[in-house]
């Protein structure tokens, strides 16, 4: 425990239960460490949160019923009260990944008015913190308007980039302008993995001096019994679990299927998630006579999710671009061997998974038949990634992080 | 003055329960809709038989027995019949009753109202043969004409219809093959051995079954006067084959419509204009034991299948996309090694997924055709229709596996 406390502004975006994608869930894990080694945090949401947190103290940053008449311009103060007139966009609770399908426009109008919102609280508790964080870029402009106003350090903390979700470059010219005003204006920058900041460096143009990796960590799962794992006991399955777009590569575990099941003929991959390619995916399984041999599970929830991490022979992770990928530490957790992409972030952390390039279909096959086939292998793995996990904490992570706070606070 | 040939088909499928990996070898009842605690295809089953089975059949009990010239065909699947004696007996009571009537015929169909008869003769035959014994055993009546799943025909099928022995069959009336000649007068098919044919009149069944209660339709409202008024122009050589699914009556036209009404004065008034009812077989067995008349009735050529359904009238309902097209392909992969297995419920549950209701679910077709899908539809997409048949063809694949290896 450090004697000094530090005192954080952190501007977020989502947090459980709403949140998509990893964000929500590594603001969790890592303010919760930070609070525990005594760190006093602010977190500001773009909407009401539901429930309560003990651990740091949670602000709205945003008035559903207002935003609603900003963008409507100026209508009748109690539109949105009229019946018939639901709001059609739920403004309240887009979580980053929603954020980024608006047109380009209603992006702008949402993170910039998220900004004033949070420019007026963070510029009312000034005395009160001596630091800013902020996650990714739907908080970079409120974080630079802040620092701005009541000169304190910025820290921009990257937990993915618009070159990893859309991998084909293409993606959207705001977005990335917003990562990059962000990251220059930012006094540090955090990524979340060694792979990221060499997005960062090459991609962005950002000074490699200026970046900071802080693996993120994972929370203990708490086990399930064995009897929710009664199911699909006959086949060996292996599981993707993620959004289903070209990030993640969904495509090449239906080529991977295609490759292990003239070997291991009953084999059983499931896709988990759901997204953009979900209906394309299906007819892609169907044309390559898949059908059962490839089952899609759709969205699911929380406790169907930890059976099927549980139940799973292999859990593989072939994206394109992966920043970090939580998912693998917790399947991993869960004592499932894993075949992690070359191109993700928590390869640096589980260096006993098995790992390799996501087009390499062939080499993937192979491991997967040696999982399934050999007992000996499948053990040895398993206890290197349970070594591996042992580093993988948020109290790591909170260290490092509290590390960048002192570090920056001193230099003034 | 015109020959009334009227046709009903009686059919529920048993819908799938919600299934996925997590359902995947627990022993779980496919067919348990909702939950084994409270089976939705019961509940479904009860609800059309309140709404239309139980109010129409009592109408056409009244009917014959007013109207001793009344007379028309019913087709149960055999799926419909089983559900029929678990859920609501009264219906097969009353079916008995007017087959006792000696005015009511029950054609030949395929039990399971599958699409065997385009994968698989065998199991085809074999359906067919269950389904007659099932006719048999409840109606004591024997069926001479075929009607396949959904009016599916083609000359293939003819052939294995004329092999099973039957006297004739009915299908759908599709211009490309027709060439401008009338669908009113009895065909013959393009087989080895001919057999006599009778095509729906697609028109005026359709002003029934579907635009009867649509407000957009010029006709409407539909009166018996006006419907009796239009098939005073035909001759009294032609046959009027108007074919439609019994739930017309009640479901799909509510009662509130008028459809019971519209129907109970229709028949008076046809037969005080002189239309004669006529039941297929006794149209079509005179035909099949005279060889010359039979060789000299015009030929319908039907090389590639045809249905009743939809706009173009062919298999795009069931097998347009590659998610049905996979699904089939899986469901009669198996065929051998269930026979073979000597598994009762394997074979009953194999055939149950054979009806053809699952791969209507799965259609995509986005046009008008969509909407009656999704009107028939237990499921929120043709994707999750998808989804729970792949995952219960998994959990069929292991049982088949499993039990070779015992």
């Amino acid at each position: 425990m450090r004697d000094t406390q530090h005192r954080v502004f952190m501007v977020g975006w989502e947090y459980p239960p709403h949140n998509s994608g990893g964000l929500g869930v590594a603001c969790e894990g890592l303010t919760q460490a930070l609070a525990e080694a005594n760190t006093q945090i602010f977190f500001t949401l773009p909407y009401r949160f539901p429930a309560t947190v003990s651990h740091m103290q949670l602000i709205a940053c945003q008035n559903p019923e207002e935003i609603e008449a900003v963008l409507r311009g100026s209508g009748p103060p109690l539109l949105s009260y009229s019946p018939g007139l639901s709001p059609s966009l739920n403004f309240a609770t887009k979580d980053s990944l929603e954020l980024a399908t608006l047109p380009q426009s209603e992006i702008e109008q949402r993170v910039n008015y998220y900004a004033d919102q949070v420019l007026q609280v963070g510029s009312q508790l000034r005395r009160k913190y001596d630091l800013i964080h902020a996650h990714d870029w739907m908080a970079f402009p409120a974080a630079m308007k802040l620092q701005e106003k009541v000169k304190k350090p910025f820290i921009a903390h990257v937990h993915s980039t618009e070159m990893d979700r859309i991998p084909s470059g293409h993606g959207s010219h705001y977005i990335a302008h917003t990562e990059y005003l962000g990251m220059q204006r930012a006094e540090r920058v955090i990524a979340v993995s060694n792979f990221t900041k060499r997005i960062l460096v090459s991609k962005y143009n950002i000074d490699p001096n200026k970046i900071d990796v802080v693996h993120n960590g994972v929370t203990p799962a708490s086990r399930l019994s064995d009897e929710h794992l009664q199911f699909a006991t006959e086949r060996p399955m292996i599981v993707f679990m993620g959004r289903l777009t070209a990030q993640k590569g969904a495509e090449y575990f239906l080529q991977l299927a295609k490759a292990v099941i003239d070997r291991i003929p009953e084999a059983l991959f499931v896709v988990a998630g759901h997204g953009d390619q979900y209906h394309s995916l299906l007819f892609q399984s169907a044309y390559q006579q898949l059908s059962a041999s490839v089952l899609f599970t759709g969205f699911m929830r929380d406790h169907q999710r930890e059976a099927l991490l549980s139940r799973a022979d292999v859990f593989v992770m072939p994206s394109l671009s992966e920043p970090f990928g939580l998912v693998a530490l917790e399947a991993a957790q869960r004592q499932t061997p894993v075949i992690v992409s070359n191109n993700s972030g928590v390869k640096e952390l589980l260096h006993h998974a098995l790992k390799a390039d996501f087009w390499d279909v062939g080499k993937m096959a192979g491991y997967i038949q040696d999982l399934i086939q050999n007992q000996d292998f499948r053990q040895q793995i398993v206890a290197g990634q349970n070594e591996d996990l042992k580093q993988a904490t948020w109290d790591n992570a909170a260290g490092n992080v509290s590390k960048i706070y002192t570090k920056l606070l001193e230099k003034k | 003055m015109a020959k009334l040939c009227l046709y009903f088909q009686l059919h529920q499928p048993y819908r799938l329960r919600p299934f996925s990996v997590f359902e995947l070898n627990r022993g779980l009842d496919y067919f348990a809709l909702g939950s084994e605690q409270h089976d939705d295809n019961a509940a479904i089953f009860r609800k059309v038989a309140q709404k239309s089975y139980l109010p129409m059949l009592s109408l056409l009990l009244e009917l014959v027995t007013i109207h001793p010239s009344f007379c028309f065909a019913l087709s149960c699947s055999g799926v419909f019949l089983e559900q029929a004696r678990a859920y609501q007996p009264e219906v097969i009571g009353l079916i008995q009753r007017l087959v006792d009537t000696d005015q009511v015929e029950i054609l030949a169909e395929s039990y399971y109202h599958s699409l065997a008869s385009l994968y698989s003769p065998a199991e085809f035959a074999e359906q067919v043969k269950l389904h007659t014994a099932l006719v048999e055993e409840l109606f004591h009546f024997t069926p001479t004409v075929f009607r396949n799943t959904e009016l599916i025909y083609a000359n293939f099928i003819a052939e294995q219809v004329e092999q099973l022995g039957f006297a004739g069959m009915l299908t759908e009336a599709v211009d490309r093959y027709l060439g401008g000649r009338p669908r009113t007068q009895v065909f013959r098919s393009y087989t080895g051995k001919p057999l006599p044919l009778l095509l729906k009149h697609a028109q005026l069944s359709d002003d029934v079954a579907f635009r009867f209660s649509n407000k957009n339709w010029e006709e409407h409202p539909l009166t018996s006067e006006k419907y009796v008024h239009w098939l005073n122009n035909y001759y009294p050589e032609e046959y009027i084959n108007l074919f439609m699914d019994f739930e017309t009556f009640g479901e799909h036209q509510w009662e509130d419509t008028g459809i019971f009404e519209f129907f109970r004065h229709f028949v008076g008034r046809a037969l005080h204009f002189d239309h004669h009812f006529v039941t297929p077989a006794s149209v079509l067995e005179p035909l099949a034991n005279h060889p010359k008349t039979l060789d000299s009735l015009p030929v319908y050529d039907v090389p590639d299948p045809i249905s009743w359904a939809d706009i173009d009238r062919d298999l795009t309902a069931w097998r347009g996309n590659s998610l049905q097209h996979d699904a089939l392909r899986l469901v009669y992969s198996i065929e051998a090694d269930v026979i073979k297995s000597g598994d009762r419920e394997l074979l009953r549950d194999w055939r149950r997924v054979q009806t053809s209701d699952h791969f209507y679910y799965m259609c995509v077709k986005w046009s008008a055709d969509g909407d009656v899908h999704k009107y028939f539809s237990p499921y929120d997409s043709p994707f999750e229709a998808y989804n729970r048949f792949s995952a219960v063809m998994v959990d069929l694949q292991d049982r088949v596996r499993l039990g070779k290896s015992k």
